[in-house]
């Protein structure tokens, strides 16, 4: 029973990390129609610069936070501003597979060439905002940070998910997605929206790493693995729905848990994969992907 | 080509000016200096074949295509590309094709129209233009949880009209209301626009069928190769058989 439990945590503070990914991931295609495969790299700034500023210059944990999170937030505009307005927005719009990949992974690529030069290849993490040990009830453990990416998730996850659905904003949110000109057409400003919650997802991210990284701690390369897991979960929301990204991205954790736990250890990773696989196959309709005539 | 020069005999004010209005995509020229202007309260088709820039002029007022000339609405000279600053003063477009947001509700689509004026999902159900709107159309009534793009031709086209509605709209532009649909639903939608029309609303009317542009009709802009080629004043059916 103790080993059960300890499964369903583990499980869940991994999940909880798939699942903000897959929310910022999610938000932000249903408002843009892209994939924001830089999200992983701005948790890792959020975490690696907060450390940097704390433990090498010796700032105050809160200034640092706030600092780090206006940089995150103004490198997330002037990405915007300056490439998906010249490569969208513009005369020449860019549409489909290019647009929705390519920039963002391009933008991955140049954070993480930046992180390596200013923080190195060593692996660091954030200061514990709740510094301690492991927390220990009858023998099930759970690590502190975990437990606050777990409530990050569950509050960002289902306030974005009430948002979109009980307000005139979140369903303007919806609309840019489903049909840009339309959108346009009704008066919604579809391409401040995109750069708004560029940002914010961005800015998510980085909180996200800050709280996050002391448990597992991050090195300057440590963003694209995460954000492909967030896309992993995302696919299982349609890409387009928060709350049902965070229920994604919990599963996935869950089941990674137990087929580590309780099959093979060694290839739990690889079990995994393929029970998603699977489900995709034979169960498209709980990806929440709108169904296709034939 | 010949080039209309626009005579404005409307009486009262004018609540849309458009003036040397070129449209181009690329290369091709699709209007050329159309020119006419639209008195408050009365309607105006825009006639002429498929393909000579009827649709064009549509966007460009509405602030949604690449446009030169001068575009005023209310007396105030309209930012070219600014379909926000066009919906917010009330211009309104229902665009061929509809454009609506397929997977939200039918209900959803036409509260979007409400983002024109609110921010408050409230105060956007309970108003007036949101209930006229559905006043209108009581066939979408039964369907208003329904996703809009499960919904058939003419109903989507109920819905596109109903969320204009919701926009409050000073001056409708409608772009081919009918295409594609059944005569019966093509008379329905017309009587609506009719009665809009008769509760002062401007209408712009974009319509390949002048017969039946004719029936709502003060005046009619006629096109031909992106060229305003006449501007007339007939005598409309609907006045013609004691009133609509």
């Amino acid at each position: 029973m103790t080993e059960f439990g300890n499964l369903v945590l583990s499980g869940l503070t991994s999940g909880a990390i798939y699942a903000v990914l897959a929310v910022c991931l999610a938000l932000w295609f249903r408002v843009a129609n892209m994939l924001n495969l830089a999200a992983g790299d701005f948790a890792m700034i959020g975490a690696l610069g907060v450390d940097l500023l704390v433990r090498v210059h010796g700032w105050n944990l809160g200034l640092s936070i706030l600092a780090i999170l206006v940089v995150i937030a103004l490198v997330a505009f002037a990405y915007d501003f300056v490439v998906l307005r010249i490569a969208v927005d513009w005369g020449r719009a860019q549409e489909g597979i290019v647009a929705i990949f390519f920039f963002t992974f391009a933008l991955s690529f140049v954070l993480e060439g930046i992180a390596q030069q200013v923080f190195g290849t060593v692996v660091h993490a954030a200061p514990a905002l709740w510094p301690g040990n492991a927390l220990d009830f009858h023998g099930l453990h759970v690590q502190r940070a975990g437990v606050l990416v777990i409530g990050f998730a569950l509050v960002v996850g289902v306030g974005l998910a009430l948002c979109l659905r009980f307000t005139l904003v979140g369903k303007a949110m919806a609309a840019c997605g489903e049909n840009p000109i339309g959108a346009r057409i009704v008066g919604i400003d579809s391409r401040r929206f995109r750069r708004a919650i560029f940002v914010l997802t961005a800015v998510l991210a980085g909180v996200f790493g800050i709280l996050g990284s002391p448990i597992t701690g991050f090195v300057y390369n440590s963003g694209a693995g995460l954000g492909l897991s967030g896309v992993v979960a995302a696919a299982f929301a349609g890409f387009t729905r928060p709350g049902r990204a965070v229920a994604a991205g919990l599963s996935i954790g869950l089941l990674e848990s137990f087929l580590s736990g309780y099959v093979n250890t060694a290839y739990g990773e690889t079990l995994l994969y393929g029970v998603l696989a699977a489900v995709m196959l034979f169960r498209p309709q709980l990806m929440g992907l709108p169904e296709v005539a034939r | 080509m010949v080039r209309f020069q626009e005579t404005s005999s409307g009486e009262g004010p004018v609540a849309l000016a458009v003036s040397e209005l070129s449209v181009t995509y690329g290369d091709f020229v699709a209007v050329e200096r159309a020119s006419f202007r639209v008195t408050e309260g009365e309607c105006v088709a825009i006639v002429g074949p498929n393909g000579n820039g009827k649709s064009s002029i549509a966007m460009a007022v509405a602030g949604l295509a690449n446009r030169r000339g001068v575009v005023e609405l209310f007396g105030e000279v309209a930012p070219a590309n600014d379909p926000m600053w066009m919906v917010s003063r009330g211009l309104v477009l229902i665009p061929e094709r509809r454009q609506l947001f397929p997977n939200l509700s039918v209900l959803d689509n036409i509260t979007l129209g409400c983002y024109a004026w609110t921010r408050s999902l409230r105060s956007a159900l309970r108003s007036e233009a949101v209930s006229e709107a559905l006043e209108f159309f009581p066939q979408l009534g039964p369907r208003l949880r329904q996703k809009a793009g499960t919904l058939s031709g003419g109903e989507q086209q109920m819905v596109a009209l109903a969320r204009g509605m919701a926009s409050r709209p000073r001056v409708l532009v409608i772009d081919e209301p009918c295409l594609g649909l059944a005569e019966a639903v093509s008379r329905r939608l017309y009587q609506v626009l009719a009665a809009m029309n008769r509760q002062g609303r401007t209408i712009v009317l974009v319509e390949e069928n002048p017969v039946r542009a004719l029936e709502l009709s003060h005046q009619v802009v006629r096109v031909q190769n992106g060229v305003t080629v006449e501007v007339s004043r007939p005598a409309r059916a609907a006045d013609r058989s004691g009133g609509a």
